[in-house]
């Protein structure tokens, strides 16, 4: 292990100084930020004795590598004071207003609940994905299956939840069932969208995997039927496992579009990563709220496009 | 039936199979017995219906009437495109154990490796436990001469190489019979001959092999009997030596001259 990254740092040289340069910065800067105590010396005299209706407590923001520190004093009805302040480098600035501290500022002080709201995002994609997929699997056997019953089921099923909007679906789930059978009330907000999301997602999937599986070469079907295969013996063993590696690309596409269709799920109040963007944007009519929620959307699909990437190419050794 | 004593019983027998594609018909009454250990080939022009036959025999094509038996057993009996076998799926896929297939495109399974391929087959069809199937696999490798390549994936042997796997895999299963559905068509020339090989040491420990080849100098070496098709019938059955020096058929006599 230590000898590949010696090896890696020799071929790739001006990397390695970069990237340590950048580390190196990246301690100081964890080492030197400010701590609460050097906030409050900063605060000016005619701010501590100011007489207030409401004292908000003061915030320290510590994200290791910066730190912030804000407090609220509401002195009537119609007037506010604060002080906002950023820790950088040991040094202690005050935020003024339309300055680029302030994007910063306001950047680490949204960040908690954005973050609230991409783990709500991510968790609703990936149980969505994955639901989808299991679910997909059964309806793509489903309409390839030779008995009528089943495979009309399937055809309309996928028929129908891909013939109509998500978000009606995702209505429908939530507000309308309850009104049918008192007992189909879903109360969990989360619970009702992962169920509309997957049951979605299922009928998109069925038909990417019916498709991976019909691009299989007919040969395999034959040799397995002279090996004396059944036709559950052969999906199990020869079919489907050729059909991962051609799978993963499509099912990142389908993984990318549930994550940017999760903003739908704030038709039910789940607050995902839309929704807090957006509240924060109509509570504090700050538009750069939208800046640092689409850097957090891109990380989230790089990663997740790297993952599928790496899934990819563990399922390709044999081509 | 009568038979003579010492004479070997029939492992395979096919009576009037017909089939037809619309109104082509691709076999018309084709009739062929196979005994055991005999080597059969059948030789053509392309669309004289030998690989259709071929694939009848293991039911890969459905007939539309006719009778086949394999070791005495029936497995195909339609009339009129319908199937009057009193027998289950299980039964007959019992039965069909004992016939191997090996075809033109290899069609080893690209998603394990060499040694796997031959392993699975034994494990998921015969419930035969891993190790057994391993030794097997190794032992049958090993005779096709590519224990080397164990453990590599199918896509980085040759077509030759490939088409050795693909033998050993159907040998596996322990088949009475091994088809072979033209087995060097796809190869390059100058790797027929380690193909061709294998099948001749097959056929000298006294494999039953029905062979659809395009192969003379193979069909004249090992043939017990040739069999030659024309326009989906069986036009001439004899020995290699006959049916070569001298047919009796003109349209024999036509295809060997143009093709010898």
């Amino acid at each position: 292990m230590t000898k590949k990254i010696i090896a890696w740092c020799k071929n790739n040289k001006m990397k390695t100084i970069v990237s340590s340069l950048i580390v190196i910065i990246l301690i100081i800067m964890a080492f030197s930020s400010p701590n609460k105590a050097q906030f409050e010396n900063n605060i000016p005299k005619e701010f501590k004795n100011l007489e207030a209706r409401i004292v908000k407590k003061p915030v320290y923001l510590d994200y290791v590598i910066v730190s912030g520190y804000y407090q609220n004093k509401k002195i009537s009805s119609v007037k506010a004071e604060s002080v906002e302040y950023i820790g950088l480098f040991g040094k202690v600035i005050e935020v003024k207003e339309g300055s680029s501290e302030e994007f910063i500022f306001d950047c680490m002080k949204w960040l908690p609940s954005l973050i609230e709201g991409a783990k709500i995002t991510i968790s609703l994609t990936i149980v969505t994905t994955i639901l989808g997929m299991l679910i997909g699997a059964i309806f793509a056997l489903g309409k390839m299956s030779k008995i009528p019953g089943i495979t009309h089921f399937c055809r309309a099923y996928i028929f129908f939840f891909r013939g109509t909007p998500l978000l009606m679906q995702l209505m429908f789930i939530y507000y309308s069932l309850p009104l049918i059978n008192p007992n189909f009330a879903i109360q969990d907000r989360f619970l009702a969208a992962a169920i509309a999301f997957g049951l979605n997602s299922a009928a998109y999937c069925a038909e990417l995997i019916r498709a991976a599986i019909e691009s299989i070469d007919k040969g395999q079907f034959e040799v397995a039927k002279a090996l004396g295969f059944t036709y559950g013996q052969t999906m199990r063993k020869i079919i489907i496992p050729q059909t991962y590696k051609r799978l993963v690309p499509p099912f990142a596409n389908e993984f990318i579009m549930i994550l940017k269709d999760a903003s739908l799920t704030s038709i039910i109040a789940l607050q995902d990563l839309s929704k807090v963007t957006t509240a924060i944007q109509s509570s504090s009519s700050k538009y750069t709220v939208f800046i640092p929620s689409m850097i957090i959307y891109l990380v989230i699909t790089g990663v997740f496009s790297k993952l599928f990437e790496c899934i990819e190419k563990k399922y390709s050794v044999y081509e | 039936m009568m038979k003579k004593k010492n004479e070997k019983k029939n492992i395979l027998k096919i009576e009037n199979v017909n089939k037809n594609y619309g109104d082509l018909k691709v076999l018309k009454n084709n009739s062929l017995e196979v005994k055991k250990g005999e080597v059969v080939c059948i030789i053509g022009p392309s669309g004289a219906g030998k690989s259709t036959l071929l694939r009848s025999i293991n039911k890969l094509e459905s007939v539309k009437s006719g009778k086949i038996w394999v070791d005495g057993e029936l497995i195909v009996d339609r009339e009129k495109g319908k199937n009057k076998l009193d027998k289950t799926s299980k039964e007959l896929s019992k039965i069909m154990l004992e016939v191997g297939m090996v075809f033109q495109k290899f069609n080893l399974f690209p998603h394990i490796t060499v040694l796997d391929n031959v392993i699975m087959p034994q494990t998921v069809v015969r419930g035969v436990s891993k190790e057994v199937a391993k030794e097997k696999a190794l032992e049958l490798l090993e005779k096709v001469g590519l224990l080397d390549k164990k453990d590599v994936y199918p896509n980085k042997l040759s077509g030759g190489q490939q088409q050795r796997v693909a033998i050993a895999r159907a040998l596996a299963m322990e088949p009475m019979i091994m088809l072979f559905d033209e087995p060097t068509s796809a190869l390059d020339p100058t790797l027929v001959g380690e193909v061709l090989k294998v099948m001749k040491d097959l056929a000298s420990e006294g494999m039953t092999m029905i062979v659809v080849t395009h192969e003379m100098g193979f069909a004249k070496e090992v043939a017990d009997t040739v069999v030659f098709m024309h326009d989906g019938e069986i036009i001439e059955v004899g020995e290699p030596k006959q049916i070569f020096d001298n047919p009796k058929q003109e349209k024999t006599k036509e295809f060997l001259s143009k093709i010898l």
